[in-house]
Protein backbone atom coordinates (compact mmCIF):
# COMPACT_ATOMS: atom_id res chain seq x y z
CA UNK A 1 0.00 0.00 0.00
CA UNK A 2 3.05 2.28 -0.19
CA UNK A 3 1.84 2.99 -3.72
CA UNK A 4 -1.17 4.77 -2.23
CA UNK A 5 1.08 7.55 -0.95
CA UNK A 6 1.53 8.82 -4.51
CA UNK A 7 -2.21 9.46 -5.07
CA UNK A 8 -4.13 12.39 -3.49
CA UNK A 9 -6.02 11.13 -0.44
CA UNK A 10 -9.45 12.52 -1.30
CA UNK A 11 -9.39 11.19 -4.84
CA UNK A 12 -8.24 7.82 -3.62
CA UNK A 13 -11.01 7.64 -1.02
CA UNK A 14 -13.56 8.56 -3.69
CA UNK A 15 -12.37 5.83 -6.05
CA UNK A 16 -12.21 3.16 -3.33
CA UNK A 17 -15.63 4.02 -1.96
CA UNK A 18 -17.07 4.02 -5.47
CA UNK A 19 -15.63 0.55 -6.14
CA UNK A 20 -16.90 -0.76 -2.80
CA UNK A 21 -20.40 0.66 -3.23
CA UNK A 22 -20.60 -0.52 -6.84
CA UNK A 23 -19.48 -3.97 -5.76
CA UNK A 24 -21.95 -4.11 -2.86
CA UNK A 25 -24.89 -2.90 -4.92
CA UNK A 26 -23.90 -5.04 -7.87
CA UNK A 27 -23.56 -8.18 -5.73
CA UNK A 28 -26.92 -7.64 -4.08
CA UNK A 29 -28.55 -6.85 -7.37
CA UNK A 30 -27.07 -9.75 -9.36
CA UNK A 31 -27.63 -12.36 -6.65
CA UNK A 32 -31.05 -11.38 -5.39
CA UNK A 33 -32.79 -9.17 -7.91
CA UNK A 34 -31.45 -9.95 -11.38
CA UNK A 35 -33.14 -13.34 -11.72
CA UNK A 36 -36.50 -11.56 -11.39
CA UNK A 37 -35.50 -8.78 -13.81
CA UNK A 38 -34.34 -11.32 -16.41
CA UNK A 39 -38.01 -12.36 -16.87
CA UNK A 40 -38.74 -8.84 -18.10
CA UNK A 41 -35.38 -8.30 -19.87
CA UNK A 42 -34.30 -11.65 -21.38
CA UNK A 43 -31.38 -9.91 -23.13
CA UNK A 44 -29.59 -9.84 -19.79
CA UNK A 45 -29.80 -13.60 -19.25
CA UNK A 46 -26.49 -14.50 -20.98
CA UNK A 47 -24.68 -11.92 -18.87
CA UNK A 48 -26.06 -13.01 -15.52
CA UNK A 49 -23.01 -15.00 -14.44
CA UNK A 50 -20.58 -12.42 -15.81
CA UNK A 51 -22.32 -9.63 -13.93
CA UNK A 52 -22.24 -11.67 -10.75
CA UNK A 53 -18.51 -12.33 -11.13
CA UNK A 54 -17.76 -8.68 -11.84
CA UNK A 55 -19.83 -7.59 -8.86
CA UNK A 56 -18.10 -9.99 -6.51
CA UNK A 57 -14.68 -8.94 -7.83
CA UNK A 58 -15.57 -5.28 -7.29
CA UNK A 59 -16.87 -6.04 -3.80
CA UNK A 60 -13.78 -8.04 -2.78
CA UNK A 61 -11.46 -5.52 -4.37
CA UNK A 62 -13.31 -2.65 -2.72
CA UNK A 63 -13.06 -4.30 0.70
CA UNK A 64 -9.36 -5.01 0.19
CA UNK A 65 -8.50 -1.49 -0.89
CA UNK A 66 -10.72 0.01 1.80
CA UNK A 67 -8.78 -1.97 4.39
CA UNK A 68 -5.47 -0.94 2.91
CA UNK A 69 -6.54 2.69 2.75
CA UNK A 70 -7.71 2.64 6.37
CA UNK A 71 -4.41 1.14 7.49
CA UNK A 72 -2.44 3.68 5.47
CA UNK A 73 -4.41 6.60 6.91
CA UNK A 74 -4.08 5.19 10.39
CA UNK A 75 -0.29 4.96 10.05
CA UNK A 76 -0.08 8.43 8.55
CA UNK A 77 -2.02 9.83 11.51
CA UNK A 78 0.34 8.09 13.92
CA UNK A 79 3.33 9.45 12.02
CA UNK A 80 1.88 12.97 12.10
CA UNK A 81 1.19 12.73 15.83
CA UNK A 82 4.69 11.48 16.53
CA UNK A 83 6.21 14.19 14.33
CA UNK A 84 4.26 16.84 16.25
CA UNK A 85 5.44 15.45 19.58
CA UNK A 86 9.02 15.31 18.36
CA UNK A 87 8.81 18.88 17.02
CA UNK A 88 7.67 20.06 20.44
CA UNK A 89 10.42 18.00 22.08
CA UNK A 90 13.02 19.51 19.74
CA UNK A 91 11.92 23.04 20.63
CA UNK A 92 12.07 22.19 24.35
CA UNK A 93 15.45 20.55 23.84
CA UNK A 94 16.88 23.74 22.28
CA UNK A 95 15.50 25.85 25.12
CA UNK A 96 17.11 23.60 27.73
CA UNK A 97 20.42 23.60 25.84
CA UNK A 98 20.45 27.41 25.90
CA UNK A 99 19.78 27.35 29.67
CA UNK A 100 22.65 24.93 30.25
CA UNK A 101 24.96 27.07 28.09
CA UNK A 102 24.10 30.16 30.12
CA UNK A 103 24.77 28.29 33.36
CA UNK A 104 28.20 27.17 32.10
CA UNK A 105 29.12 30.72 31.12
CA UNK A 106 27.87 32.15 34.42
CA UNK A 107 29.55 29.56 36.67
CA UNK A 108 32.83 29.79 34.74
CA UNK A 109 32.76 33.57 35.13
CA UNK A 110 32.30 33.20 38.90
CA UNK A 111 35.23 30.76 39.12
CA UNK A 112 37.51 33.11 37.17
CA UNK A 113 36.51 36.10 39.29
CA UNK A 114 37.16 34.23 42.52
CA UNK A 115 40.51 32.96 41.22
CA UNK A 116 41.46 36.50 40.26
CA UNK A 117 40.60 37.71 43.79
CA UNK A 118 42.86 35.04 45.28
CA UNK A 119 45.71 35.88 42.89
CA UNK A 120 45.41 39.53 43.91
CA UNK A 121 45.51 38.45 47.56
CA UNK A 122 48.66 36.43 46.88
CA UNK A 123 50.30 39.38 45.14
CA UNK A 124 49.36 41.57 48.09
CA UNK A 125 49.95 39.36 51.13
CA UNK A 126 51.96 36.23 50.20
CA UNK A 127 54.59 38.13 48.25
CA UNK A 128 55.84 39.57 51.58
CA UNK A 129 57.07 36.10 52.56
CA UNK A 130 59.02 35.30 49.40
CA UNK A 131 62.32 36.13 51.08
CA UNK A 132 61.35 34.35 54.32
CA UNK A 133 60.26 31.14 52.66
CA UNK A 134 62.67 30.16 49.92
CA UNK A 135 61.42 27.25 47.87
CA UNK A 136 63.88 24.58 46.88
CA UNK A 137 63.91 23.58 43.25
CA UNK A 138 62.66 20.11 44.26
CA UNK A 139 59.36 21.64 45.37
CA UNK A 140 58.97 23.32 41.97
CA UNK A 141 59.86 20.10 40.17
CA UNK A 142 57.39 18.05 42.22
CA UNK A 143 54.60 20.54 41.59
CA UNK A 144 55.25 20.69 37.86
CA UNK A 145 55.41 16.90 37.57
CA UNK A 146 52.04 16.66 39.30
CA UNK A 147 50.54 19.40 37.12
CA UNK A 148 51.71 17.67 33.94
CA UNK A 149 51.02 14.18 35.29
CA UNK A 150 54.48 13.05 34.20
CA UNK A 151 57.39 11.33 35.96
CA UNK A 152 59.32 13.84 37.95
CA UNK A 153 62.59 13.49 35.98
CA UNK A 154 60.94 14.70 32.74
CA UNK A 155 59.98 18.08 34.20
CA UNK A 156 63.36 19.13 35.56
CA UNK A 157 64.73 22.22 33.86
CA UNK B 1 -3.14 -9.27 1.72
CA UNK B 2 -0.10 -8.46 3.79
CA UNK B 3 0.74 -5.50 1.55
CA UNK B 4 -2.12 -3.74 3.34
CA UNK B 5 0.14 -3.57 6.39
CA UNK B 6 3.15 -2.05 4.63
CA UNK B 7 3.84 1.68 4.79
CA UNK B 8 6.76 4.03 4.98
CA UNK B 9 7.09 5.92 8.25
CA UNK B 10 9.36 8.89 7.64
CA UNK B 11 10.08 9.91 11.25
CA UNK B 12 13.70 11.00 11.37
CA UNK B 13 15.29 13.00 14.11
CA UNK B 14 18.87 14.09 14.58
CA UNK B 15 20.83 14.01 17.81
CA UNK B 16 20.37 17.41 19.57
CA UNK B 17 23.24 19.94 19.49
CA UNK B 18 24.99 20.15 22.86
CA UNK B 19 25.97 23.51 24.42
CA UNK B 20 28.97 25.03 22.59
CA UNK B 21 30.88 25.69 25.82
CA UNK B 22 30.59 22.06 26.84
CA UNK B 23 32.35 21.02 23.64
CA UNK B 24 35.51 22.96 24.54
CA UNK B 25 38.19 20.63 25.93
CA UNK B 26 39.49 21.22 29.45
CA UNK B 27 42.62 23.38 29.67
CA UNK B 28 45.93 21.86 30.71
CA UNK B 29 47.32 22.67 34.17
CA UNK B 30 50.02 25.34 34.46
CA UNK B 31 53.54 24.79 35.69
CA UNK B 32 55.47 27.04 38.09
CA UNK B 33 57.77 29.46 36.28
CA UNK B 34 58.71 31.69 39.21
CA UNK B 35 60.58 29.86 42.02
CA UNK B 36 58.97 31.80 44.82
CA UNK B 37 56.22 31.20 47.37
CA UNK B 38 53.89 33.70 45.71
CA UNK B 39 54.64 32.25 42.28
CA UNK B 40 53.81 28.78 43.52
CA UNK B 41 50.59 29.94 45.17
CA UNK B 42 49.46 31.78 42.07
CA UNK B 43 50.04 28.73 39.89
CA UNK B 44 48.20 26.53 42.37
CA UNK B 45 45.29 28.98 42.40
CA UNK B 46 45.14 29.08 38.63
CA UNK B 47 45.26 25.28 38.46
CA UNK B 48 42.46 24.92 41.00
CA UNK B 49 40.37 27.34 38.94
CA UNK B 50 41.15 25.26 35.83
CA UNK B 51 39.88 22.18 37.65
CA UNK B 52 36.65 23.89 38.66
CA UNK B 53 36.06 25.14 35.13
CA UNK B 54 36.52 21.59 33.87
CA UNK B 55 34.18 20.27 36.57
CA UNK B 56 31.53 22.81 35.52
CA UNK B 57 31.68 21.53 31.94
CA UNK B 58 31.56 17.90 33.05
CA UNK B 59 28.58 18.49 35.32
CA UNK B 60 26.86 20.50 32.58
CA UNK B 61 27.28 17.54 30.20
CA UNK B 62 25.69 15.20 32.72
CA UNK B 63 22.84 17.62 33.39
CA UNK B 64 22.28 18.25 29.67
CA UNK B 65 22.22 14.53 28.87
CA UNK B 66 19.71 13.77 31.63
CA UNK B 67 17.44 16.58 30.49
CA UNK B 68 17.59 15.46 26.85
CA UNK B 69 16.89 11.88 27.83
CA UNK B 70 13.85 12.97 29.81
CA UNK B 71 12.53 15.11 26.95
CA UNK B 72 13.10 12.37 24.38
CA UNK B 73 11.48 9.64 26.47
CA UNK B 74 8.58 11.93 27.28
CA UNK B 75 7.93 12.59 23.59
CA UNK B 76 8.09 8.93 22.56
CA UNK B 77 6.23 7.37 25.47
CA UNK B 78 3.35 9.88 25.80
Amino acid sequence: MWMLSFVPDDFLAYIINAILIAGAIGTFFTFFILHKVVRWLPALAPYHLLLQIISVVLLVGGVYFKGGYSVEMSWRNKVNELNQKLDAAEALSKEETIKVEKQIVYRTKIVKEQAQQIVEYVDREIVKYNNVCVLPQEVIDAHNAAALNKPINNTKK
Amino acid sequence: MLTGCLTTVPVVREFPEPPASALEPCKSLSTVNEASLSGLMKTVTVNYATYYECAIKQNAWIEWYKIQEQIQNGAIND
